[in-house]
């Protein structure tokens, strides 16, 4: 699935290009004269940013994107945290006028700012950007370096090998002095964001590439990479921690962009669309604008994108869809009010898909979030009389969440998810009977997608019981406050599990038995036994398996703590991104501590349990 | 130098220890020259497998005993390979009969999953006009994919294992047959863990092939062998020996090693071993390592395990609270992962649980067991059903104690 995060972008930007024509009747222009040479202008370049500043060139075509026509030009406008521009800012700073280069890799959710930070960066600091892009031909190279390629070889290299040598060269090679051409520095950085395609499958090629680049370095290389929430993002496996350390390599993690910084650059496009247009397009009120906002889920791309659409309704192509808008509009005005159940309902147009973090989504059920027994709200969404007294105690607040809901915009199936709750929900309960009862629907979940015949249609069941189980069965009112999250054992240890018993058969099979009397009565006594005639992977699977360390703390599992951006099933963990998201998200996903729960092996002496 | 319970193994018929009235039988149903199937059954460590092998001496002489490993491909229908270990000699094959079962069933899975999507395809260029229409088709292409797969699945996964093997074995006849019996014996051991359709299909297999094979099969019970299995082939049943039986055996042995065992020794360590003829051996070994000459009070080695479920009973009697339980899961993982399987873990929780609390609780107790073990059996991932066990002990533990406190105070 590495293919994904790339394929979004390249989604995104496919998207764009489709737009462009329902707003115009004539094919795009090149707006800008570039002085760099650029590609792929106006896809992500300007896209993921704005300004209210109309540019020159574009005033004159209405038709144009918006995500283009108000492309930020300027550090103030973009629409990035402050501290994130800083950083990025003081990063390329001292890696461009030092000759020695780094590796920069910036990452975050799609239409966030990224590119366009390094872009607008860039400029101000006269820098000049080398992109590579991957092409699908040797006719299409367009980069100045990169038309060597053509001159030289008519034998068709890998891609990879194209991207090596693209790499060294622009490391090695100054710009040629073009007249005419206004830049009049050196300075210059590589940027990489389209990845070849191969390096997806095989991330050591990469690796070795970039080990060979750092040796030989003079120039900054910025990779610039989206998050997903699925799981195999790639910038995990592209750029595993250990590369990270080995070669130096800064990650700079953008967030979604913040929802106020959103309101505003929408609202001012829409006033300067709406005092140009003249009265043509229909204006949207705070409402709308901040449906939009919250449909869009910080990505300032696709939310300028809708803002556009929604703004045109008198466009012949466009009215049945126009007929949904005021209606939707309508809608979320009603929605204001009703704040608890604004969550499930999705603006008609303009909303993306709201995807949660796993460690969001566990956090939801686990906190189990109640509305208040006494509050008007809760007695609306109540129906029907309190039940009787024999059956009070299975009174519950209502619920502001739809655990379903909850499931399903995790991105996992629901037995993972299951397992992830089970993994954690320990630590959210206070009394034995109530972990009983949740149990209990844990053990009832998993026996209803125990049958691979009904499994598909029955797993659905089965998460929406164990989540509402953990749910109904939690009787504490108060908040536990922060508790970290982790990664499930059981598919680590079902695994060993397995391959102990496999490994245990083809060792002592010369023993002739089941494997039931072959796990629990002979080997456990082979390591009491003096008995020679052991080669040396039989006495390595004695000393792992057949003994257990009795002496020792039941030495946990080591646990793997979830990030709040970890996607669900992964080796490796990372937790980065951790200071400037807390000021955005606030209480809501605070960060887990690592440290303390994790036990050393240290011996620790078992004697707590022998008293009483 | 092997293990005592390997060395000193009767290897024939007359030299076995007890129930010597039914080996006398099982010799002289193998002096007619030709007996029916067989199906042995009785708990483990009885001597169910070494009464097969001298039964298959006493059959084809000293040969039986020059064993070999193999390793096995199967081609199944599907053209899939499908990889078994197997013991075999000159004239008879042992299978476990849980082999095989896992790979097969996702090679198929993928298998199905291919052509399925390959039909798809053509089917959706046929009819691409009509997007209502493909999506019928879908919902029916998805039924008939799944028939498909169930039934193809639930006939292959262990039948292919065990049918192509005793063809095979069935197929060839035995070439000295002046001189040797001319059918070959194949060993099924563990059947009571096959699927009932695998067993059905043993059951034609077994008629199939009778002139040229036997089949010896070998299952701690008969409840979960099917009655036309059961009907075909003679039961005899192992039962474990009596205490008195399991301590002359230790005696034997250890005189044999040049050792003197003490009685007490000896009787303490058979009723350790719960009459378990191979523990029993292993645990004496065990002692013999630990400290000669023996004593008769000397400490028996338990296997680690066991004494690690008890430190886990003990821990989830000791307290009761979320926090326990997260250390009991802990340990019960560290269980799982030394190989010890998790019915074995429910049930020696059971019984340590059950030792440590009261009367009233006790049927309770075992019947949360029992339930807990089925759904253990029927269920996919067996923590979840361990640790509702655990918790729901510690919460009517919990509230057994309380109610006991409240009664003391009034």
């Amino acid at each position: 699935m590495d293919w994904l995060t790339v394929g979004d972008k390249a989604a995104a930007k496919r998207h764009n290009r489709w737009v462009d024509p329902s707003f115009t009747d004539l094919p795009l222009q090149h707006k800008n004269e570039v002085k760099r040479p650029r590609k792929r202008k106006g896809d992500a370049s300007s896209s993921d940013q704005i300004f209210y500043r109309p540019n020159k060139q574009s005033q004159t075509d209405e038709d144009e994107p918006w995500v283009d026509r108000y492309s930020p030009s300027c550090q103030a406008e973009l629409a990035v945290h402050k501290k994130k521009i800083e950083e990025v800012e003081n990063w390329l700073r001292i890696h461009t006028t030092t000759s020695k280069g780094g590796i920069l890799l910036l990452t975050g959710p799609s239409g966030c700012g990224k590119t366009t930070t390094v872009r607008v960066l860039a400029q101000e600091l006269s820098i000049r950007i080398h992109e590579w892009t991957n092409s699908s031909n040797m006719e299409s190279y367009s980069s100045s370096s990169q038309y060597e390629f053509r001159m030289n070889g008519l034998s068709y290299s890998s891609q990879s090998a194209q991207f090596r040598e693209f790499l060294l060269r622009a490391n090695k090679y100054n710009w040629l002095k073009i007249v005419g051409d206004d830049g009049t520095t050196d300075k210059k950085l590589i940027l990489v964001e389209d990845f070849p395609n191969q390096f997806l499958r095989q991330h050591g090629s990469l690796h070795d590439i970039l080990r060979q680049f750092v040796r030989s370095s003079r120039c900054p290389l910025v990779f610039i990479m989206s998050d997903s929430v699925n799981r195999d993002s790639s910038s995990r496996s592209l750029f595993p921690k250990d590369l990270q350390e080995e070669l130096n390599i800064t990650n700079i993690s953008f967030n979604p962009v913040a929802p106020t910084a959103m309101m505003k650059v929408l609202t001012r496009i829409s006033t300067v669309e709406a005092g140009k247009s003249c009265g043509k397009m229909c204006v949207l009120d705070a409402a709308a604008l901040e449906s939009l906002c919250s449909g869009s889920s910080g990505d300032i791309r696709s939310a300028l994108n809708s803002l556009q659409f929604i703004s045109f309704p008198d466009k012949a192509l466009w009215t049945r869809k126009d007929r949904h808008v005021p209606s939707g509009i309508k809608q979320m005005k009603k929605k204001r009010s009703k704040k608890t159940k604004q969550m499930d309902q999705e603006p008609a147009i303009g909303g993306k898909d709201a995807s949660l973090f796993l460690f969001r989504a566990l956090g939801k059920i686990l906190h189990c979030k109640r509305g208040n027994h006494g509050s008007p709200e809760a007695a609306q969404c109540a129906p029907g009389p309190a039940l009787p007294s024999h059956l009070a105690h299975h009174q519950r607040d209502p619920l502001l969440i739809t655990p379903e809901m909850v499931v399903e915009h995790s991105h996992m199936s629901g037995e993972v998810f299951n397992l992830y709750l089970h993994q954690n929900y320990l630590d959210f309960f206070s009394e034995v009977d109530d972990v009983a009862e949740a149990s209990k629907y844990q053990s009832d979940a998993d026996l209803l997608a125990a049958n691979w015949m009904t499994r598909s249609t029955m797993r659905d069941y089965g998460s929406s019981v164990a989540t509402r189980g953990i749910l109904y069965s939690n009787t504490r009112h108060t908040s536990v406050g922060f508790r970290p999250l982790y990664k499930p054992n059981w598919l680590l240890v079902n695994k060993n599990h397995q391959e102990n018993c496999l490994a245990a058969q083809s060792l002592f099979g010369s023993f002739c038995l089941t494997p039931v009397s072959l796990q629990t009565e002979l080997l456990p006594y082979l390591p009491k036994l003096s008995n020679p005639l052991r080669n040396q992977a039989q006495l390595r699977f004695i000393n792992d398996v057949a003994q257990m360390s009795l002496r020792r703390f039941p030495c946990r599992l080591k646990l793997e703590t979830l990030t709040d951006k970890d996607p669900g099933e992964l080796k490796i963990d990372a937790e980065e991104e951790q200071e400037d998201k807390q000021c955005q998200d606030g209480a809501e996903a605070p960060h887990p501590v690592t440290d303390h729960i994790l036990l050393d092996e240290e011996d620790l002496i078992i004697d707590e349990y022998d008293s009483d | 130098m092997s293990l005592w319970v390997d060395k000193y193994r009767p290897t024939s018929l007359s030299k076995l220890d007890y129930h010597k009235e039914q080996a006398a039988q099982l010799r002289n149903l193998v002096q007619c020259g030709d007996f029916p199937h067989l199906l042995v059954y009785g708990p483990s460590g009885g001597g169910k497998k070494s009464r097969i092998m001298c039964l298959l001496r006493e059959l084809y002489g000293a040969g039986v005993e020059k064993l070999r490993m193999e390793h096995q491909t199967l081609v199944a229908p599907s053209k899939k390979k499908i990889e078994i270990n197997t013991i075999a000699s000159n004239y008879h094959l042992e299978v476990n009969a849980r082999q095989g079962g896992r790979s097969v069933l996702f090679h198929l899975l993928f298998h199905c999953f291919t052509s399925y999507f390959i039909f798809f395809f053509i089917a959706s260029h046929l009819i691409s006009s009509s997007f209502s229409l493909l999506h019928i088709l879908f919902h029916l292409l998805f039924h008939c994919f799944t028939y498909f797969v169930s039934t193809v699945m639930l006939e292959t996964r262990t039948r292919v294992v065990i049918q192509e093997l005793i063809k095979t074995v069935a197929q060839s006849q035995q070439i000295q047959s002046s001189t040797q019996r001319e059918f070959k014996v194949v060993l099924l051991t563990e059947v009571d863990r096959l699927t009932k359709d695998a067993q059905h299909a043993l059951r034609r297999t077994m008629e199939k092939y009778t002139a040229t094979c036997r089949l010896i099969l070998c299952s701690t019970s008969t409840s979960k062998v099917i009655g036309p299995i059961r009907s075909r082939c003679l039961a005899i049943r192992v039962p474990l020996p009596s205490t008195e039986e399991v301590c002359s055996v230790l005696t034997a042995v250890c005189k044999k090693e040049g050792l003197l065992l003490p009685p007490e020794l000896a009787k303490q360590i058979s009723e350790r071993s719960g009459r378990n003829l191979r523990k029993a051996l292993l645990m004496c070994e065990a002692c013999r390592v630990q400290q000669y000459p023996f004593s008769a009070d000397q400490e028996i080695p338990v296997a680690d395990w066991v004494i690690y479920l008890r430190e886990t009973a003990n821990a989830i009697v000791s307290q009761q609270s979320p926090q326990r339980l997260l250390e009991v899961r802990a340990r019960l993982y560290e269980l799982l992962t030394h190989c010890i399987p998790p019915d074995v873990i429910m049930k020696g929780l059971l019984t340590e649980l059950l030792n440590n609390c009261d009367g009233q609780l006790k049927t309770e107790v075992a019947h949360l067991a029992a339930y807990y073990e089925h759904r253990l059996q029927l269920g996919n991932k067996a923590i979840y059903h361990l640790e509702a066990f655990v918790a729901r002990f510690m919460a009517m533990y919990k509230k057994f104690m309380e109610d006991g406190l409240d009664g003391m105070m009034f």
